[in-house]
């Protein structure tokens, strides 16, 4: 069964294909690929910092966004529902 | 000692009256924060499962950012400079698989009663023994990390006494605290404190953390470039402020890997799943979990701080109390600090030490050793079991000498092996209870071992890897040898 149970799979690809990033970005070699350099200094913040600062932004507004669409979700199908059981009745 | 205290400062003794009123307010908060759970095991251990999403977000929070966040960071980035953002990166993915395993077994909690992790994998497993090896490893694991808080508060009473007052007592006073309030008031007490704790901390990170290097260098640009020009090997692009002797790459990546891993797994966050209100809030504070993170910004800037500072510290992990003590501050000021630093590690303290009580009676007594006891029975062991194990963490952190850092990261390794089980037991169809428990054992035992003998862990990858890996390979053996494994719900 769809988690939440909805059908539609994309959002939960594309959640899971960012966090997978942001892992391998902060965590993983994309640190040192990319994140490591101290310079360019950014608000006066060495760019080492800055690099996992921007992935804790993204992270959040990408859960928020995730949390939203599931909320949606959920309230669609609990409307559906109770519009079954009234059908039923 | 008497003549020691009389001969303090006046400085110090304000610094001590401030910090003397935080605790007090601790207390008081604490003690009636669990005015309103019932008398029942549930209600001291889960908080009879109606914790709302401000308890929930401040008792994650403050339970993550501990004594470590306050002294042992800020060490970090004195010694090895940008070393220290690994703590940023594990927090940051560390948390979300939460966001899908929490209102699972939150579920599951609410339809058979669980209240501990180790007791959801052990009965979704059918295999009883799991539960108690899996709070042993849990109390072997909460030992060190309850010691780290204990010894990171005897270090600040310490310094803000000017070393009239030894660690082990200043260490003894703020536990004592704990104790009260979490042998009172449960979960909640813990969860109210936390949240009083959270915003004391929070605030007070923040201020130092922006005026520090305004004091010191004129700005936290200026701060960075000064360091950049004494430290030539930054403009080089170089990760690690101090190559010599300054952490591998190897390093860098699995112990934030192994953090991470742990991170999902520690206990005393699981089952703060348990705990909350409903599916809605468990998945609210993940969400609302980095707004957190952003508290060690602050803490980071302090570490930095003391990079060019003219006097070094005794120690890496005192160079915050050090600045604050050797530069010429309003004593309020400084003691409040000390009520920060403090805040984050009795509001980590306090948490662990209600967890690892509350498992090993529940794990270990109840649900392997398979003893009945009543509601009102378990709760009497929680607590007979909270001052047992306050007591050894406090041995352990008045005998540790080595630094906060270390035993933090001991304490990860063991239990990011927990982490197949969990997985197994949340989302498998085939649970083979026998093999995730073998698995977890080897796993341990690797993990502990390449601990006491680092020259045989190969690469220099953490031991917590090659345990989580000696884990997989035997669950794979022998699921795959016991073809028929026995299911349970």
């Amino acid at each position: 069964m769809p988690l939440f149970g909805v059908r539609s799979r994309v959002p939960h690809v594309l959640f899971a294909l960012h966090s997978a990033a942001a892992a391998f970005c902060v965590v993983g070699p994309g640190y040192v690929w990319w994140g490591a350099p101290a310079r360019p200094f950014v608000l006066g913040l060495p760019w080492s910092l800055v690099w996992p600062l921007l992935w804790l932004l993204s992270v959040f507004a990408s859960l928020l966004l995730y949390e939203a669409w599931t909320r949606r979700v959920e309230a669609a199908r609990a409307a559906e529902q109770t519009q079954r059981e009234r059908g039923d009745g | 000692m008497a003549d020691g205290l009389l001969a303090m400062s006046s400085d110090a003794w304000v610094v001590s009256a401030v910090a003397l009123a935080y605790l007090a307010g601790c207390l008081w908060v604490g003690m009636r924060g669990g005015a309103g759970a019932s008398d029942s095991a549930v209600g001291y251990v889960a908080g009879d499962r109606a914790l709302g999403p401000l308890v929930m977000y401040f008792i994650v929070g403050a339970t993550v950012f501990s004594a470590f966040s306050f002294l042992a960071t800020p060490g970090l980035a004195y010694t090895s400079g940008a070393a220290v953002f690994y703590v940023l990166g594990y927090g940051l993915v560390g948390f979300i698989p939460f966001y899908f395993l929490g209102p699972r077994a939150a579920r599951l909690g609410r339809a058979h009663g669980y209240i501990t992790q180790a007791e959801m994998v052990a009965h979704r497993c059918g295999h009883t023994p799991l539960a108690g090896t899996m709070a042993l490893v849990s109390a072997l694991s909460f030992v060190p990390y309850l010691a780290l808080q204990i010894k990171g508060a005897g270090m600040i009473v310490n310094r803000l006494t000017e070393d009239q007052v030894p660690q082990w007592l200043g260490a003894a006073v703020c536990y004592l605290v704990v104790l009260a309030y979490v042998l009172k008031s449960g979960v909640l007490g813990v969860g109210w404190t936390n949240v009083f704790q959270g915003v004391l901390m929070m605030a007070l990170a923040w201020a130092f953390g922006l005026w520090l290097p305004y004091e010191l260098y004129g700005g936290v640009g200026p701060m960075f470039e000064r360091i950049a020009q004494a430290r030539p090997e930054v403009d080089g692009g170089a990760l690690f402020l101090s190559a010599p002797g300054g952490k591998s790459w190897s390093w860098f990546i699995t112990a934030g890997v192994i953090s991470t891993i742990g991170f999902v797994c520690w206990p005393h966050l699981f089952m703060k799943a348990f705990s909350a209100r409903d599916e809605r809030t468990l998945r609210r504070t993940v969400v609302f979990y980095p707004t957190f993170m952003v508290f060690l910004v602050p803490i980071f800037l302090i570490g930095f701080a003391g990079v060019l500072f003219p006097t070094p510290p005794p120690s890496a992990e005192q160079v915050l109390p050090h600045m604050l003590m050797s530069l010429d501050l309003p004593v309020v000021v400084v003691g409040l600090f000390c009520a920060g630093a403090l805040a984050a590690g009795m509001s980590t303290g306090d948490a662990i030490v209600h967890a690892s009580a509350s498992i090993l009676v529940r794990d270990g007594w109840i649900t392997a050793l398979g003893r009945e006891l009543t509601s009102t029975q378990e709760r009497r062991a929680v607590r007979v079991l909270v001052v047992v194990l306050m007591l050894a963490s406090y041995a352990l952190a008045v005998a540790y000498d080595d630094n906060l850092v270390s035993l933090l990261l001991y304490a990860y390794g063991p239990i990011a092996q927990f982490l197949p089980g969990l997985l197994i037991a949340l989302c498998g169809r085939r649970r083979d209870g026998v093999a995730v428990h073998a698995a977890l054992v080897v796993g341990v035992v690797v993990c502990v071992g390449l601990k006491l003998f680092p020259q045989l862990a190969p690469w220099g990858l953490h031991e917590g890897l090659w345990g989580l890996a000696a884990n997989l390979a035997t669950l794979g053996a022998l699921a795959a040898a016991r073809r028929q494994p026995a299911r349970c719900e």
